[in-house]
Formats: structure tokens, C-alpha cells, sequence
């Protein structure tokens, strides 16, 4: 019963020094989570806005005279997959790879991973990379996304790639954030379905000035590091708010054993006091 | 006047939405002003002053830097990578960004990409000198 005892204690302690970690993180998480919450909101309305024209613009384009309005120059494909650095996060990187995986299906691609996990796991998996200068989520800034966008617009102007996809993790609220893709290029990919009714309709037309050609090459770079970057500040705190949740449940079921293990342990002390003092009564009655 | 409602949105939040009379820019090709009733649009932006004119008359002058501009079904939208309004504008930071930049360009020595990025630099702090209009 002692060795029981001390196995007991110990256990609680080990416990305990886990929770006290799962704690830390979970704090540290939850203010960081503020910060890129922030972020997240400034961003969301240009994301919005952005992907909105640019769907407008394909909607209502007619000339596919620019390379990256006119039919794909190759059936590859490129995802940017946006993950985090760090595990710990409760199903938020596995999530990502699985949503990614699903949308890939029996496509060929290349991909383009942001964060640390995003590298590891496709590395493992032989996948071609387009590059790996971004591991680090936590640093990428508007000017990484630009650097980004650069090489994935050569990419595609070179034929390398007929089509680039961006999957990120929605933050939709602290509790909810679901893995979602967005098709950047070419053009032709964001259209909306159109219903019959309205394509029997006389298309409008939309003035480009100087040229089609001149405003695509001018705004597409533009128009994907915009939407790289929402990505990136969507994803970040959807991966914070994924480890504060992660953590917190964490915290409370190392609260719940340590509960169980206490009243364990002090039954088992309880126990071993009673056998003492019935042996000695024991004892006494003999003598 | 007629107005148009105009909406005005970079990486840094949506920074204006409302309708005005007109809002004038610099395109990659040139200057160009907007009015309400503009056809379905869409052109590239350069770098320059840009300004914006509001319902009650008042005028709004900002720098406005990269971006596109599109008119939508009488919607406009401006989508810029830097859109500062001039009462925002830090003149003295602009000033020695201009200097550093200037002194960088003639020491010489830079790679083509460190040239296009430090002339880059150098635009946008002269963009937003020329709107202190000093």
C-alpha cells in the first residue's frame, strides 16, 4: 500500500507540472490570439473586397488576350498551403493537410506550404515544393507575401503551374475555424457559376484602360499578395484561438485527474491509518 | 451633384466607405477622375496624389500608392496597397525616408532587386512630400 501511496504522489505531480505547462500555453495563446484577432479583422474587409471584384472583373471579362485570363497553359496544380509552426494546436495543422488532400484529389500539384508544419509534412511526403523560404509563419509580413506572390506569378506566366489555389483556415470564431480554399488564378477559375437565365443575358462589358493586358499584369500580383496575406492573418489566429481551445481542455482534464487522483490518494492514506489502528487494537486484544 | 458610393480598402482595414461626388487618382496611364455614372471600369494604380470629394463639398487628399481601381455597377472600389490621408501623412518620416533612400542610390553598388526596392522607396516618400504641397 506505501509503494501504492508514493506512486500516487507522483503521479500527481507529473500532472500537475503538465498542467501548469498546458496553462502557460493556453495564457500566452490567449494573448497573442487578441493581437492577430485584430489583425485578422482589419485585413478581413480588403480580402473581401478584393476577391469580390476580382470575381467581377472575371465574370464580366471577355478578352483573354492576358496570360492570366485566357485558358490555363498547364493542368498542374498549385496550392499555397498556409499551416502553423508549432503542434499543440488541436486538429488545426491535421485538419489543413486532410481538407488539402480531399481538394487535391487526383490532381497533379506542387505546392507552395507557409508555416513549419506545412513544410514538414509535405517534405515527408515527396511533394514538389515551389519553395520553402517561408516556414515561418509568425514572420510573414505584407513584403513576404509580395516576394510570394512574384514567384507564383512567374510560375504561372512560365507554365509551370496552370493553376494556383489557396487553402487557409477560416477564423469564423474563437471556438470555430474551418479550412477553406480560394481559387486565385487563372482568372477563368473564379467566375461564378453562372445559372442559365443569366447567361442568356447580354454579358456587360467592362472598360479596361490602358489595355486588358496592361491592368491584369499590373493588379494580378497585387491582387495575390493581398489575398496571400489575408490568408496568412486568418490563418494565424484561427491557429492561435485552435491552441487556446486545445489548451484549455487540456488544463481542465489535468484539473479532473489530479481530482480523482487525490481522492485516491487519501482514501488509500485512510485505509492504510485503519489497517494500522486494527492491528494494534488486534494486537492488544491478544496480549 | 450626383454621388456614387465609393468604397476605399487596403491590407490595413477599410478606411473609408460612403458616397461622394467624385474621387480622382493616378493611374499607371495617368490621372483619372470618377464620377457617378461611370461605366464598369477597372485600370491599375500608380503612384500620386489622390483626392476625394464628398457628399457636403469638403475635400479629402490622401497618397495613394499600387493598387486597382474598379467601377462596378455604379459602385466604385479602390483596393490600394498604401492609401495614407494627408492629415495622416508623417512628413518628417517621409523626409528622411527620402534621404536615406537618395544617399543609398548614390553610394551605388546595388543589386538590380535592391535598386527597384530602394527606388521604390524613394517614389513613395515623394509622393507624400508633394502632398504637404511644400
Amino acid at each position: 500500500m506505501a509503494s501504492n501511496m508514493k506512486a500516487v504522489k507522483l503521479r500527481i505531480k507529473s500532472v500537475q507540472s503538465t498542467m501548469q505547462i498546458t496553462k502557460a500555453m493556453e495564457l500566452v495563446a490567449s494573448s497573442k490570439l487578441r493581437k492577430a484577432k485584430e489583425r485578422a479583422d482589419i485585413c478581413r474587409p480588403y480580402f473581401r473586397e478584393l476577391h469580390k471584384t476580382l470575381q467581377d472583373i472575371a465574370d464580366k471579362n471577355t478578352d483573354f488576350s492576358s496570360v492570366y485570363a485566357g485558358k490555363p497553359s498547364s493542368p498542374r496544380y498549385c496550392f499555397v498551403v498556409i499551416a502553423g509552426d508549432r503542434g499543440l494546436a488541436g486538429g488545426y495543422n491535421s485538419n489543413m493537410f486532410k481538407y488539402v488532400d480531399r481538394v487535391s484529389e487526383g490532381k497533379d500539384y506542387c505546392v507552395l506550404p507557409i508555416g513549419k508544419k506545412a513544410v514538414e509534412y509535405y517534405r515527408r511526403r515527396n511533394r514538389e515544393i515551389l519553395t520553402d523560404a517561408f516556414a515561418e509563419i509568425a514572420k510573414v509580413d505584407v513584403s513576404d507575401c509580395f516576394e510570394i506572390s512574384r514567384l507564383l506569378c512567374k510560375a504561372f506566366r512560365d507554365g509551370e503551374v496552370g493553376h494556383i489555389n489557396l487553402c487557409y483556415t477560416g477564423f469564423i470564431s474563437m471556438l470555430s475555424q474551418t479550412p477553406s480554399d480560394l481559387a486565385m488564378l487563372p482568372l477563368e477559375d473564379l467566375s461564378r457559376e453562372v445559372s442559365e437565365q443569366e447567361a442568356r443575358r447580354v454579358r456587360e462589358l467592362m472598360l479596361f484602360e490602358p489595355g486588358e493586358e496592361e491592368v491584369f499584369n499590373a493588379i494580378v500580383p497585387e491582387y495575390i499578395a493581398g489575398l496571400v496575406y489575408g490568408g496568412v492573418c486568418e490563418s494565424v489566429a484561427s491557429e492561435l484561438a485552435a491552441r487556446r481551445t486545445a489548451m484549455e481542455a487540456a488544463t481542465d482534464n489535468a484539473e479532473e485527474m489530479i481530482e480523482k487522483l487525490n481522492l485516491y490518494y487519501n482514501r488509500a492514506r485512510q485505509a492504510s491509518i485503519t489497517q494500522e489502528i486494527t492491528e494494534i487494537v488486534g494486537g492488544a486484544e491478544g496480549l | 451633384m450626383n454621388t456614387f458610393p465609393l468604397r476605399i480598402g487596403t491590407p490595413d482595414g477599410l478606411l473609408f466607405e460612403g458616397n461622394v461626388v467624385s474621387v480622382s487618382c493616378r493611374t499607371i496611364t495617368g490621372d483619372l477622375a470618377i464620377l457617378a455614372g461611370h461605366i464598369n471600369y477597372c485600370t491599375a494604380l500608380g503612384m500620386g496624389r489622390a483626392c476625394v470629394v464628398l457628399e457636403d463639398g469638403t475635400r479629402r487628399e490622401a497618397a495613394c500608392i499600387g493598387g486597382m481601381l474598379t467601377m462596378v455597377d455604379g459602385e466604385c472600389r479602390v483596393l490600394a496597397t498604401t492609401w495614407e490621408w494627408k492629415e495622416d501623412i508623417d512628413f518628417e518620416r517621409a523626409q528622411s525616408a527620402k534621404k536615406k533612400a537618395e544617399e543609398m542610390i548614390s553610394k551605388g553598388g546595388l543589386s538590380d532587386r535592391e535598386f527597384t526596392l530602394v527606388e521604390a522607396k524613394l517614389h513613395r516618400a515623394l509622393v507624400r512630400i508633394g502632398l504637404s504641397g511644400k
